[in-house]
């Protein structure tokens, strides 16, 4: 596996904000969209959001998650990268949870573990490979 | 839902999830390349643009779903995207498959499936 450069853009941190950056996009367009108005026959489109500052940033965390997420691709194998970038569903719960104020239900945390075991094992074996290099 | 909608909804269903699978093995072959042909490459660029555009035909059909159903029944068919995806890197992308990458993407879905259930 080609590691890529050793400092940064190291393509495992690239992975972290990719995440990070999508978690946070996520969690803004839901901030943006429920403080639009709603005006009857448009609010499907969802354009009328694009009033809010909050939307904007969320658009801007959306092309940098993208822009981090082609440069993991550089590096790391799909069948690797993709199921590790998985963690935005636990990580968009949990922000939820923070800083909306949201309920999680025991079942949705049970869920949320499940996909934490998940990531552990995927992320285990690749643990081993980079401490061998 | 008549027939006709229930064939319309699968077949929109079938085309999310290819386009995006299609789109991410797109881009990961595109920026394979580009370590060693240059991003400037027309190769390279045609790649990446194909797969910029499946994503965003994924997107809008995402969009579109979302306005005819409720996330909870969607969401899982968007949780299976992981395994089908680890699948299909190792088949068109030659990328080498372990039992624990399997097993994990299988409970990576599963949790997903479980926590748009509840």
């Amino acid at each position: 596996m080609d590691r890529g450069p050793r400092l940064f853009p190291n393509p495992w941190l690239l992975l972290v904000f990719e995440a990070l950056f999508v978690t946070a996009s996520e969690t803004l367009l839901k901030v943006g969209a429920s403080r639009t108005e709603r005006v009857a026959g448009w609010e499907w489109t969802g354009l009328l959001s694009l009033a809010s500052i909050w939307i904007w940033c969320a658009i801007a965390l959306v092309i940098l998650s993208f822009l981090c997420w082609i440069n993991v691709l550089k590096y790391i194998p799909l069948s690797i990268a993709f199921p590790l970038s998985n963690v935005v569903h636990v990580l968009v719960p949990l922000s939820c949870w923070i800083f909306l104020a949201e309920h999680i239900s025991p079942r949705r945390w049970c869920g949320i573990a499940v996909v934490i075991l998940g990531l552990a094992v995927v992320a285990k074996p690749v643990a081993k490979i980079e401490e061998k290099l | 839902m008549t027939r006709e909608q229930t064939i319309v909804a699968v077949f929109v269903f079938a085309t999310e999830v290819i386009t995006t699978v299609v789109g991410q093995l797109l881009l990961k072959h595109a920026m394979e390349g580009s370590t060693t042909l240059g991003f400037a490459h027309p190769r390279i660029l045609k790649l990446f643009g194909t797969g910029v555009l499946a994503l965003a035909i994924s997107f809008f059909l995402t969009i579109g779903l979302l306005q005819h159903f409720d996330l909870s029944f969607f969401y899982p068919i968007q949780g299976s995207t992981v395994v089908i995806i680890t699948i299909a890197a190792a088949i068109f992308l030659r990328e080498k498959l372990s039992l624990q990458l399997v097993i994990g993407s299988l409970l990576i879905s599963a949790g997903i499936v479980v926590v748009s259930l509840s």
